[in-house]
């Protein structure tokens, strides 16, 4: 009985141990799976609006003291500082701090026309601006207008904001040379 | 001379480094080790997205990516992919871009996906790349489409979306096809060599030992 018991337990592991080999042929060896994270990022359009004296300083925060008919030194300039070409404009801003008065025509800009284009209040600059590269001045002299600016203006603060808009190159092609033809301004 | 030759070669070399820097693998070295990914980037180890950084509108980019199997020579492996889809907070951007992926020995232009890239689409399931012997290549051709209309809101963001590959390892068998080694071996040729040198051998061996007696 006991070796008939033995038998059967050997006769079925002989079964398992041949199944097991048939088995082998057909199942893969391993299996294993591996993730990646992929990453996609967008680039971006960053400038800097620079505003020096003709001495190469930054223009004081605080203002300068004026008299009519003053010509005060103020260059400015935009640098690219991403890492991709742009079309750009530039608006300048008049004010004044009193509701009775008006700061328009108050001041006279020397703007370099050769550069940049004067088209509906903005001045486009007439090239690409390419990564790392700074414009020639916008401007380099506010004068004072002294036949505008008469005793009324007097303690009063007068200013002058520079705000820049720049729209990418790439893939936007323009019309006979001229860049506020790009697609992409943005709205004011 | 020596000076124009390293002129040549720095040359050389900076022109190949930007098209180097664009590649990226995925290879499976075997005994169900782990895939190794390159060049993976600061934002994630396993990048193979390295032409697909600082992306504009209008862009079209394509990325290359060689799957390797470097297994050892008794085991041959079914490579498969499938696509997770963008992780949580990738959705918005990454479902503004087009993605297409194929392989890109198939002239044919099927693409084994076509769709946003936040989506799973094609690759829901696993898509089988090949059967690889040991130093089997498949090669996959990823292409980014941005829209030119691509708003600005979408400027400076960073999407992630992942991709899982499955590797299955069978043993060689005797009826496989012979992989394409490069090996241009002419057998036939090598083996009437040896044969015509052995005949030699005996030819001037009987020789010798005839020479000896007389």
């Amino acid at each position: 009985m006991l070796r008939s018991m033995k038998l059967k337990i050997v006769a079925i592991a002989m079964v398992a141990i041949l199944m097991t080999f048939f088995a082998q042929g057909t199942l893969a060896f391993y299996s294993t799976v591996g993730k990646a994270t992929n990453v996609v990022t967008s680039g971006e359009i960053q400038f800097i609006i620079h505003e020096t004296t003709e001495q190469g300083t930054a223009f004081p925060s605080e203002g300068v003291y004026i008299v009519p008919g003053d010509v005060v030194s103020k260059e400015v300039t935009i640098e690219n500082t991403c890492t991709h070409p742009f079309y750009l404009r530039v608006k300048v801003v008049y004010g004044v701090n009193a509701q009775e008065l008006s700061a328009e025509d108050c001041f006279k800009l020397n703007i370099d026309a050769e550069h940049w284009e004067f088209h509906e209040g903005w001045y486009y600059y007439k090239s690409i601006l390419t990564p790392g590269e700074t414009t020639p001045c916008v401007f380099s002299h506010v004068e004072i207008v002294g036949d505008k600016v008469d005793n009324r203006y007097i303690g009063k603060t007068l200013s002058l904001t520079v705000s820049a808009h720049a729209v990418q190159s790439e893939h936007n092609p323009i019309t006979d040379g001229k860049t506020y033809t790009a697609s992409g301004w943005p709205m004011e | 001379m020596r000076r124009i030759f390293c002129i040549i070669f720095i040359l050389l070399l900076c022109f190949s480094l930007p098209t180097m820097a664009k590649e990226s693998s995925v290879t499976y070295a075997g005994d169900s080790g782990e895939f190794i990914f390159t060049p993976g980037s600061s934002q994630s180890p396993t990048d193979l997205f390295p032409a697909f950084k600082d992306v504009m509108p209008g862009d079209t980019l394509t990325q290359n990516i060689t799957v390797r199997n470097e297994a050892s020579k008794k085991v041959k492996v079914k490579i498969y992919l499938r696509a997770l889809g963008a992780q949580a907070g990738s959705e918005g951007f990454l479902s503004q871009l087009g993605l297409k992926v194929r392989a890109a020995s198939d002239n044919t232009m099927a693409y084994m996906f076509d769709s946003a890239a936040s989506e799973t689409a094609q690759l829901s399931d696993w898509v089988c790349l090949g059967t690889l012997y040991s130093g089997g290549v498949v090669n996959l051709e990823v292409l980014l489409e941005v829209p030119v209309t691509l708003g600005n809101e979408y400027s400076g963001q960073t999407g992630y979306l992942d991709w899982e590959f499955k590797v299955e390892e069978f043993p060689v068998e005797n009826d496989d096809p012979v992989p394409p080694t490069g090996d241009t071996f002419n057998r036939p040729l090598w083996f009437a060599i040896l044969g015509g040198a052995g005949f030699l051998l005996i030819l001037l061996f009987i020789l010798r030992k005839r020479r000896e007696k007389a």
